[in-house]
């Protein structure tokens, strides 16, 4: 039971990394890379985590409480900002291609373009 | 006191350049310009004093913020990150000289200040990826320098370049994500973020862990490969590289791509010891794609009908020589592939900034229809060839030179074939080039074309890497005396970490 949120933590990335490779509508896309990037937040609070320990608010040094690992969840907090303008920019370019073809399936573009040439 | 903080402000700089371009710069185009300039010239400016420094002390250390690893982030220069350093200020200076005078004929007026504020993000994010010892702060570096990166494609936001934007963008996620997993692996195993640290840990965590650390490393290789376009993950960037603008093309295939080749080699002396490394199947795995890597690419860009696409394929191609290099595991191959780094950066920002000019005055794209121009625009077609030539490997360019240390590493790790490999793939390489480089002298123009003037600022960057390219390839003792050292302390001191 101890590894579950490890096991978890890679079922949900490869799902992610899943839906990227094989969705085509670009909106999954982006679904995909967030399950996967929130995937690997789970990792790192889990790695983070110590069982039975408390927020990492240390005021008496000597009270002899156990804490859980703050540096992860510091990692964490630059990663989701990372992970939040990687989407917003992929969400503008995602609007701008709907424009441009009316569609937001990878394929359907693709066969627009080739029709094109 | 600028000695003393060197490393983090060479870093900051094309930061603060690029703030100040958002504050001022929005309406007044030429200040952007100019800001831009002396923003990356400095950065040069200090990449080379830092440069300076590693060759006289051996090595740079810099705690951000006076906390000493591993409680702080540490930057490090040694013989090879000063190297690669001073290749990404230089390249980058001589790719903005260039833009200084087209760059208004090619993007859209109201995107111009903000294309040079991303491009000195884009500098500012290789530079940190090159001198941080912190594989956290690594990653951050590498997600902003993917960002800048897949905007510096879509800036003028024509259909086909945000198509190749969001492909490029996706791909790139997906490495990063995966070095990220690969990354928090190694913190979980090892209790450390810092390369240092990690290693010296490493030994017992794999004791004690063995699948995870083969895991971990497996991950960081594939995410690196996706994202430095090793040949099956290639797919993302003929398209990125083919429809961005000249100089974004540019600096794009000459260091983007680069700059993962330098967390590579980070990963692999200064984190997994060398005899570690060697017992695992990593080497034929990364030898086979490297040389399927240069066979295809090299296909597929004698296939192509268009320059640009070409040149981008060919960028596949090359960085499988530099993976040949790191795969063969030989002191003369290292330094071939740290060579070829630096060649192919200023080879190849040099064949796209010309291929980009002839595109411009032509205003044709199909290699066809480049016939004659060299009458017509010397300097371009000049530069071109010179690039070509060095690509194909004739001495005196520096292609050639980074192709016999590569040649002679395949001799050292006793890998008959791969001389093999890189003698068919040189011919290879002349099959796309020379007719280009024929056509462009001596056939007659196909196009009607009218004569323009090249603006002094493209002269002077074409000029530079031109001479760079002669001078690296007649005095190349200068590259490989001062990155030796370095190789040789990797290859002599197995797993005691830089």
């Amino acid at each position: 039971m101890d590894n579950l949120f490890y096991a978890m933590a890679f079922i949900l990335f490869l799902t992610g990394f899943w839906i990227m490779l094989s969705h085509s509508n670009l909106i999954k896309k982006i679904i995909g890379m967030n399950v996967m990037e929130s995937a690997i937040f789970l990792f790192l609070v889990a790695i983070g985590y110590v069982k039975e320990g408390s927020a990492p608010i240390i005021t008496d040094a000597s009270s002899g409480i156990t804490h859980v690992n703050p540096l992860p969840s510091a990692l964490i907090l630059t990663g989701i900002v990372v992970s939040v303008s990687v989407t917003a920019f992929a969400l503008g370019l995602v609007v701008k291609l709907y424009q441009h073809y009316g569609t937001m399936d990878v394929d359907e573009i693709t066969r627009m373009r080739s029709e094109e040439l | 006191m600028i000695i003393a903080h060197i490393m983090p402000l060479t870093i900051l700089l094309p930061l603060v350049g690029a703030y100040l371009i958002l504050l001022f710069g929005s309406k007044a185009r030429n200040l952007a310009r100019n800001i831009a300039l002396i923003a990356s010239v400095a950065t040069f400016v200090m990449a080379c004093m830092i440069t300076y420094l590693v060759s006289r002390d051996g090595k740079l250390v810099y705690y951000l913020g006076g906390w000493a690893p591993p409680l702080g982030i540490e930057l490090v220069a040694d013989g090879i990150t000063a190297f690669l350093m001073m290749t990404f200020a230089g390249v980058g200076l001589t790719v903005l000289i260039f833009a200084y005078d087209i760059l208004a004929g090619e993007i859209k007026e109201k995107v111009i200040t903000r294309y040079y504020a991303l491009y000195l993000v884009l500098l500012a994010s290789l530079l940190g990826i090159v001198l941080s010892n912190d594989f956290f702060n690594m990653y951050v570096f590498l997600e902003i320098s993917s960002i800048a990166a897949a905007a510096l494609v879509a800036v003028n936001g024509d259909k086909l370049a945000m198509e190749a934007s969001i492909k490029y963008l996706i791909m790139s996620t997906l490495g990063s994500g995966t070095v990220l997993m690969g990354i928090a692996g190694l913190y979980m195993v090892t209790g450390y973020l810092n390369l240092g640290f990690i290693a010296a840990r490493l030994p017992d965590a794999f004791a004690t862990y063995p699948l995870t650390v083969l895991m971990t490393l497996a991950m960081l290789v594939v995410g690196i490969a996706v994202k430095a376009a090793l040949f099956p993950l290639h797919v993302w960037l003929p398209d990125a590289h083919g429809s961005a603008p000249t100089s974004s093309s540019a600096i794009l295939s000459g260091l983007v791509v680069k700059v993962y080749i330098a967390v590579l080699l980070k990963l692999l002396y200064r984190v997994f010891p060398l005899d570690f490394v060697r017992t695992l199947p990593l080497q034929g795995s990364l030898l086979v794609m490297a040389t399927l890597g240069i066979f295809i690419g090299s296909i597929m860009a004698i296939r192509q009908k268009d320059i640009k696409k070409m040149l981008a394929y060919s960028t596949v191609a090359q960085i499988g020589y530099v993976f040949l290099g790191i795969g063969l595991f030989s002191e003369k191959a290292m330094t071939g592939a740290i060579l070829h780094v630096f060649n192919h950066a200023v080879m190849k920002s040099m064949l796209f900034l010309s291929a980009g000019l002839l595109i411009k005055y032509s205003g044709r794209r199909t290699i066809t229809d480049l016939a004659g121009l060299g009458r017509t625009y010397p300097l371009p077609m000049i530069a071109f060839s010179v690039g070509a030539l060095s690509m194909v490997g004739v001495p005196p360019l520096s292609g050639f030179i980074s192709k016999w240390y590569l040649g002679l590493g395949a001799l050292e790790a006793d890998q008959m074939p791969f001389l093999l490999v890189l003698l068919i793939s040189s011919l290879l390489n002349g099959f796309y080039y020379m007719p280009i480089v024929i056509a462009g002298f001596f056939r007659k123009e196909t196009v009607e074309i009218q004569k323009q003037n090249v603006p002094f600022g493209a002269q002077v960057s074409l000029i530079i890497l031109i001479a760079a390219t002669f001078f690296f390839g007649l005095f190349s003792n200068v590259a490989v005396d001062y990155i030796t050292p370095t190789v040789r302390g990797l290859f002599g001191l197995f797993g005691g970490g830089i």
